[in-house]
Parts: C-alpha cells; structure tokens; sequence
C-alpha cells in the first residue's frame, strides 16, 4: 500500500484548512442574510461548475490527459435526466442514477480511445467526440411532445422535477453540500493509490511504462471517475436548470472547466473548485453579455497560461517557497558566520 | 437535371481552398511542433475581412492580400507572445490556441453580431451539363493551387531550407546560425496567413458566422494528420476529396451532418492511428 506524502509540511497545510472551513463556514452562512435571489442563483450555479471543474481536474489534472470534450459526460446526464423523465416516465432520482451510469459509461468509451493518445491529439480526440454530440443535439429537434411542442435544438428539452420549483435556498444547499461532497470524493480518490500512480502517469508516462504500470488502464479510470463526477454534476445542473441544452455539450463549457483547471491549477482539485467559484461569481456579477463572458473568461486563461503556467495558485506557491528558502538560506549563512563567501565558487 | 456534378464542382473548389489552410497547419506542426487549434478562426476572420470589404464595393482582389496580411500580423504576435513562451508546457499549447479561437469567435459575435452573413459572388458562367462555373471559385480554386505550387517550390529550394531544418533538428538549425525562434514565429504568421487567405477566397461560398472556421479545422487536422508536412501534392488531393465529400454531405443530409461527419473522422482517424501522426516527433528528453 502506498501512503501518500503530505502535500506540504506543517502551518501552510493548517492554514489552508482552516481557509477552507472558514470559507464553507462562509457560504453556509450566507443565504441567511437576505440575499437577492439572483446573486443565490448565480452561486447555486457556480457550485456545480465547481463540482465540474473539479471532475475534469481527474482527467486533466491527476491523470495529465488534457481533456477539451469534458461537457460530454456533463451534458449526456442532463439530456439522460431530461428524456428519461419527460419520454419513460421515471422518477427523478431514479433517471440521475441512470444518467450518472450513462456519463459513466461515456467516458469509459472516450477513455477507450483516447488512453493509446498523448498530448494535443487527446484535446483533438476529445474536442472531436463531444462536438459531434453537441451537434447532434443542437441541430435536430429530434422529438415532438405533446401538443406540438418541438423538442431538442436549440432550445433543449425540460426535465420533470418531483418538486416542481425547489425554493432557491434549498438548491443552494443542496448544490453546496453536492459541491463539498464531490471534491472530498475527488480528493478521497486523488490520494488514493490509483491516484498517486495517475500522478506518475501523467508525470513522465515512459517512466511508469518501465515500472510495470499498465498506463492504458490507468488513464482509462481516469476518464471513468472524472466523467462519472461530471454525469453527477450534470445531473445536479438539469435538476437546478430543469431543462436539458445543447449548451450542456458546448465546447464552451468544456473550455471552461480547463479554464478554471489553469487558474486554479491544475491537478491540485481545491484549486479548480476554488477558481471556478470565484471567477463565475465574478463574471457572472458584471451582467454582460454572454459573449463577452466567454472572451473574459478566453483572455483570463491566456494571461494565466502565459504569465502562470502552473496556475495562479501554483506560482504563488512556488514564489513562497522561494521566498522561504532564501530566507533560510540567508538565516544560514549568518549561523555560519561567514565561513564562505556567499555565491563564491572555489 | 442531376444536381450532382454541380455539387462536386463546387466541393473541388472548395476543398482547393481548403488545401491552403491544410497546407498552412501543417506547417505550423512540422516547424513550430503545435496543434494550432485556432487556425479556423483565421479562416473566419478571412471571411470576415472579405465581407467588410464587399459591403464597402471593394473586391476580392483586395481583401484576400489584405485578409493574409492582417492574420500574419496576428500570427506572428501570437507566435511570439504565446506560442514560443508556451512551448515547453504541453498543457498551455492545446488550451490556449483553442482560447485564442473562442476569443475570436466571441469578439466577431461582438463586432459583427451572431447572424449569418453573406458576400455576393457575382454572377457564375454558365457551364458545359447545366453546370454553372462560380466566379469567385474559379478564383479560389486557381489562387490556392498557385500559393500551394509557390509552397511546394519553396519548400525544395534553398530558401525553404531554414524550415526544413528547423522541423528536423532544431539544435542543428540553430548550431549553422539559424534564428530557430524567428522562424518558427514567422511560419506560424505564414501559416495564419494562409488560412485566411482560403478563409477570404471562400467568403462568397456560403453563410459567414462566428463559428464558420470549426468545420474546416477539422478537416485540416485530418489532412495533416493523413499527409504530413512534406507532401504538399498529398494535402492538395486529401483536401480536395474532403471538400467534396463534405459538400455532397451537406447537399443531401445538412451542413450539420458535414461537420459530425469530419468530427467522427477525426475521432476514427485518432483511435485507428495513435502513433502513426508523421509530423510529430517525439520530445527528446
């Protein structure tokens, strides 16, 4: 069995933990004060992009396999909630349980393909896959309801809830508890043995080849544990959203997801979760339009490639840690007072 | 009257325009070692700036320079900004081209707002069969196979040399006293260029909107993943076989179906080949 090493040593790992609890102390408090419905909505909403986030940092973070068809998984659990409710009748819970089981097996199949691939071709081969399926939905209204009423397109297909609108704060709740619920499970998983082995993967493939680790299998259970988040993320949505869209398959929100991956940085989980509620809260407050929202959020991920390639936090991180150790160094070289000259080579 | 051989007519002369984009993407791949996945986007500005000129009566002869010089000139900010800096981080490379795509999309719905758009081609000549010629595809077609004959030239003569060496070794390019880094920036502006000059050429072939340039950098990725950089006679036929499928496509199913067709191609094409891409060589580590 392998144990994790402790990410980073004493204060800073107290510290964050403590961030974190304040923070959730935070949002638990914050319906409590009379919010405006829409700024509850805005929030309610950005706990499943975290949750999403979160999912594709399984795949493109653990696992190195960088993902831009991510809303696939996402998007066949909305539509799977929505047909299954409106065509078969079933019950809500019932059609998200099959719906996460669909995603799930979703991202098997993607995972399929895309684990023989490295680098740009499984953006490409990812990309490809769910942009066929956004298509799909987008272009045909491929069902009648009843009274004429065209389904699909554009406009998406309405799920059934069982209880019909959900007062806000209860969805904020609810969306706050799944959003914590799933990053511990992502977490759980990411410092699991299969996640440390994923972290090898993804560090140097040829490395773990050589120590006997069946790379194609592991990167394989990396799609099949982010998709199955992101089918559970997509079945909260369409249970928030009550309607299944084409905007659900989006490579929009695919880019989205890596985008909050990149600011947040990529593969520490948190960090994603963390991004994608400040930056959809952010955005989503300024009331533009929404595509203007997708050109902040394209110029806020290529500032951050250029200028943080390991993600605003990660750089921050590593500036403190250089920061630390010149001043231990500093601290050292006045213990030894001054046996050797500081920088003299012999 | 059979509406076939027009269709294929009009599939040929797009997928010779096509071909310039290809050709320019893998060019990008061979010398700069990237999947430039905002390449259609450079063929949607093309467009753009050809029907800004047409709605001021200004002609193709004019937009297409003018389209390839503006996307050079974005080419080669954005390879000297962002693609040379980010080269090392295989993550960057991937994500950030497709936020410079979504980045133009959304700032051509801004500008010019999300409804098609089209540009008049002047009336075609009539044909042998009831086919009729399209001025501008007439044009397309001849313009692209002059630029991919220029292409082809250069890149067997001496002055493509520097690119050739480039794309096999850099350390040795840059040993002999070539600027590795001026080069790459500046295939990745020819290459841009390229793209919206097919962009421009093509801009009467039908609706113009934001999204336009999806479909043909899909079909760019199969041709370069197919032909590779050095055949540039491959990527001419590939593109001109894709052009008329896709437009046989779109005639009798819908343009959708065109566009998930070369998208499940793309997928087939990855899975079937993982390692058989010719251009990338591996990272020496």
């Amino acid at each position: 069995m392998i144990r994790p090493a402790p990410l980073s040593s004493g204060w800073a790992t107290q510290i964050r933990g403590g961030w974190l609890a304040a923070g959730i102390g935070l949002l638990l408090l914050f319906p409590l004060s009379y919010p405006d419905a829409y700024l509850l909505d805005v929030l309610t909403t950005g706990f499943l992009l975290a949750a999403f986030a979160a999912s594709w940092d399984v795949v493109g973070g653990i696992a190195g396999q960088v993902t831009l068809g991510h809303a696939l998984p996402f998007g066949a659990a909305t539509y799977a909630c929505a047909l299954l409710t409106r065509l078969a009748g079933w019950p809500f819970p019932l059609a998200a349980a099959a719906a996460v089981l669909l995603a799930t097996a979703a991202g098997a199949g993607v995972g399929q393909l895309a684990s023989p691939l490295s680098g740009p071709f499984v953006a490409v081969l990812t990309l490809a896959l769910a942009e066929a399926a956004h298509e799909i939905a987008a272009g045909h209204a491929f069902l009648s309801g009843p009274g004429g009423y065209a389904w699909g397109g554009e406009g998406g297909i309405p799920v059934v809830l069982p209880w019909g609108d959900a007062p806000p704060i209860a969805s904020y709740y609810a969306a706050l508890a799944f959003l914590c619920l799933s990053t511990w499970g992502i977490l759980r998983f990411s410092r699991s043995e299969s996640g440390l082995v994923l972290r090898a993967v993804a560090g140097s493939p040829l490395t773990a080849q050589a120590s006997g680790v069946p790379i194609g299998r592991f990167r394989r259970l990396a799609f099949i544990v982010g998709s199955a988040f992101a089918g559970a993320a997509g079945a909260g949505y369409a249970a928030h959203v009550g309607r299944a869209t084409a905007g659900d398959l989006s490579l929009e929100l695919s880019f989205q997801a890596a985008t909050f991956a990149a600011v947040g940085g990529r593969g520490t989980v948190v960090g994603p979760v963390v991004a994608a509620l400040a930056l959809h809260a952010l955005f989503q407050g300024l009331s533009l339009p929404p595509a203007a929202r997708v050109l902040l959020y394209a110029g806020t991920l290529l500032v951050t490639l250029r200028f943080f390639p390991g993600g605003v936090a990660g750089t921050a991180r590593e500036v403190a840690a250089r920061l630390r150790s010149r001043d231990r160094n500093r601290g050292g070289r006045r213990r030894r007072g001054g046996e050797a000259p500081p920088g003299g080579s012999a | 009257m059979s509406p076939l051989p027009q269709v294929l007519l009009d599939g040929l002369v797009a997928g010779g325009a096509y071909a310039l984009m290809a050709a320019g993407m893998s060019l990008i791949l061979g010398v700069v070692k990237v999947v430039n996945l905002s390449h259609g986007a450079f063929f949607t500005l093309g467009a753009y700036v050809a029907y800004a000129m047409a709605d001021r009566g200004i002609g193709g002869p004019v937009a297409v320079p003018l389209a390839a010089a503006i996307a050079f000139a974005f080419g080669v900010f954005l390879g000297k900004s962002f693609i040379n800096p980010a080269r090392s981080h295989p993550f960057a490379l991937p994500v950030g081209t497709l936020a410079c795509a979504l980045l133009f999309e959304q700032a051509a719905q801004l500008a010019w707002g999300p409804h098609p758009l089209a540009v008049d081609g002047g009336a075609p000549w009539p044909g042998p069969f009831g086919v009729v010629v399209r001025r501008w595809g007439a044009v397309a077609f001849l313009a692209s196979a002059a630029i991919l004959g220029a292409l082809r030239i250069l890149l067997v003569c001496r002055p493509g040399l520097p690119l050739k060496l480039v794309a096999e070794d850099e350390e040795i390019a840059s040993s002999v006293g070539i600027d590795v880094e001026a080069v790459r920036y500046l295939t990745f502006g020819g290459a841009c260029a390229m793209a919206a000059a097919a962009g421009a050429l093509l801009a009467p072939a039908g609706a113009i909107t934001p999204t336009m340039g999806r479909g043909p950098l899909v079909l760019s990725l199969i041709v370069v993943i197919v032909a590779g950089m050095d055949s540039v006679g491959a990527t001419f036929l590939l593109s001109i076989a894709l052009g008329v499928l896709g437009n046989a496509c779109a005639y009798y199913l819908s343009p959708q179906w065109s566009y998930v067709a070369l998208l499940c191609s793309v997928a087939l094409l990855l899975s079937a080949r993982p390692t058989g891409i010719v251009a990338v060589p591996g990272r020496r580590d």
